[in-house]
């Protein structure tokens, strides 16, 4: 999959692709989505995580008017959710995706040009550019019925590509496809970065999201649990420290900051209370006259954090 | 017209463009043997010419019934389908993703299988005038009149069929959609029968569900026109085509059945654009 660097679609300039505050959904007594914030900023790869059962796709159709609201406000592309308008500049893979069998992948995607209003002479590139992009040049002119699911999922993110949207929303992109399909998908989603393009990717796969996102928004039982940096959430909420001989002093110094989690003669972990403050405590210990041998803060995978966020899966909770 | 031309195309590759048309052309040429055996049979008689015109009433009224019938079956299948198997299977969360309307695309959808139908069945009435006017010279009361009720009739089934299909299964609408049409069927002959035997109550059953469902009221209506001047002129209503009408539609039947269609139209648009899909 290649993307060569033109332009998106034209968006209001400055406007966030995606402003939604304090989402809320309820199907009868089951409370789905319980005031989501979601922010996607322009050319920015927003990664939607959460358990099954979490609210994600519920979020995501929230977001394209699919789903009504019960509460919270939402502009896609600078405008109100289900305004019809902004979803011209807008390409959308669904989880639950299938395209008409008896259309072949050229004409899906032909129809999918005509409804974003792509003039005529200008649908036969697209078309070609979106299938290209996905890997499917070669196969175009088969009918879909014919199509493997990763294949009919390769279809449906060209057409979620289809007309270089300025916003794309990709709801599990990867679910039907094989390792090197997935490693493409990272790749388009990089590519569609490079150009410019904002993306909101659904996924339920830490791997894809740590791969390609930089920032996560985490949801449990339709609540945000944590929504930042990958960076900020993979940092080390711990750090081992050195010294030439962890004291009593030491450990007073050390305890201002956090737990001990464990030590021994010269080595203490330590829990922080505030991740930021590593230098502080850096600055505390050197003004005690403790020598520094070291002062590691300790990086954590996004399956560890995740699993301290999310706890137990939540399916069942919500939808 | 994305959506119209996606569910033309829809029609014709799921063969029901091309099976319909194999059976309709079937049936034509059924009805054109049948039609031409029975006329001459009843034309072995010239002088009586209240026989050949009866003959030729009854067999082209019959001949539409089955038509109506056919069409009936064909609206109801394609309506009931219209909307359900669309969320279901997750094609229209792609198209309705698009700067598309959820009124737009249903207006276009059930529009196209309405259209399909009203089509199908002005032109399976005009062929089987056709033919009987090919073989006897018959000329129907008001055959224009006759074939608007007619497509009337299917676009009342597509619409009703179009709201359950928000709700429902396919198969579920299907069902009801089926049922109320052969209520309508029993209520007709009821209607009929209360006629005949000069009975009120079974009367007013009958008027009561073609509120219900207006289907048969206006395919009894159609039937009326369809008739020849002749054969009306010399018929009591008790010797009248079974299944047929044997007056006029009223103005407020009809008025009831445009209604009737809009009405389902503006509930299944009202349906739709709040379900969560």
């Amino acid at each position: 999959m290649t993307v060569t660097e033109e332009p998106v679609a034209p968006s209001r300039a400055g406007t966030a692709p995606i402003s939604a505050t304090g989402l809320r959904k309820a199907y009868r007594d089951r409370t789905v989505l319980d005031g989501v914030d979601l922010h996607v900023g322009p050319g920015q790869v927003v990664g939607l995580l959460g358990p099954n059962g979490a609210g994600k796709t519920t979020a995501v159709k929230a977001l394209l008017g699919m789903v009504h609201l019960d509460a919270g406000t939402a502009t896609v592309l600078g405008r109100p959710v289900g305004d019809t308008a902004a979803r011209r500049a807008l390409g959308y893979l669904p989880e639950q995706f299938q395209y008409p069998g008896w259309l072949d992948g050229r004409q899906v995607l032909e129809v999918h040009a005509r409804l974003i209003g792509l003039p005529a002479a200008e649908r036969p590139g697209a078309v070609t550019d979106a299938l290209r992009l996905v890997g499917l040049a070669g196969r175009g002119d088969d009918r879909v019925a014919g199509y493997s699911k990763g294949m009919q999922q390769r279809l449906g993110l060209a057409t979620a590509v289809l007309g270089r949207p300025a916003l794309v929303i990709l709801d599990e992109p990867t679910s039907a496809l094989d390792p090197i399909g997935r490693r493409e998908v990272r790749d388009l989603i990089h590519a569609l970065q490079g150009r410019g393009t904002a993306v909101l990717l659904n996924s339920h796969l830490l791997g894809e999201v740590e791969q390609v996102c930089d920032h996560v928004v985490i949801l449990d039982r339709g609540r945000v649990v944590h929504s930042g940096s990958l960076a900020e959430l993979a940092a080390g909420a711990e750090v081992r420290v050195t010294l030439d001989r962890i004291d009593a002093d030491a450990v007073a110094v050390l305890q201002g900051f956090g737990r001990i989690a464990a030590q021994d003669t010269d080595t203490a972990l330590v829990a922080l209370d505030d991740v930021s403050a590593v230098p502080a405590l850096a600055a505390a210990l050197v003004s005690r006259g403790h020598g520094i041998r070291a002062l590691v803060p300790l990086q954590r995978s996004l399956e560890d954090v995740f699993v301290d966020l999310v706890g137990t899966t939540g399916e069942g909770e919500g939808r | 017209m994305t959506v119209v031309r996606l569910t033309l195309r829809e029609a014709a590759n799921r063969k029901v463009l091309l099976v319909g048309g194999v059976i309709s052309a079937a049936f034509l040429a059924l009805f054109w043997l049948g039609f031409t055996v029975g006329f001459d049979q009843a034309a072995t008689n010239p002088d009586d010419a209240s026989e050949q015109a009866a003959a030729a009433t009854i067999m082209t009224v019959l001949g539409l019934y089955a038509v109506q019938f056919l069409a009936a079956f064909m609206a109801v299948l394609l309506a009931s389908s219209a909307v359900a198997p669309e969320i279901d299977s997750g094609r229209l969360h792609a198209i309705l993703a698009r700067p598309l309307s959820r009124t737009s695309w249903l207006a276009q959808r059930a529009g196209t299988f309405a259209g399909l139908a009203a089509l199908y069945i002005v032109a399976m009435s005009l062929a089987v005038l056709g033919i009987a006017s090919a073989v006897a010279g018959y000329g129907a009361i008001a055959p224009g009149r006759a074939v608007v009720l007619l497509a009337l009739e299917v676009v009342v089934l597509v619409a009703l069929g179009t709201a359950l299909s928000v709700r429902l299964s396919a198969i579920a609408a299907g069902v009801v959609v089926i049922a109320l049409y052969g209520a309508a069927w029993i209520a007709g002959i009821m209607e009929l029968a209360g006629n005949v035997l000069d009975n009120e109550s079974l009367e007013r059953i009958g008027v009561a569900v073609s509120l219900l469902i207006p289907s048969d009221a206006l395919w009894r209506g159609a039937s009326y026109y369809l008739q020849s001047p002749a054969f009306v002129a010399v018929t009591s209503v008790e010797d009248g085509i079974p299944f047929a009408g044997n007056a006029a539609p009223s103005a407020p039947l009809v008025a009831w059945a445009v209604a009737y269609a809009a009405g389902w139209w503006l509930l299944a648009n009202r349906w739709f654009r709040r379900r969560d899909l």
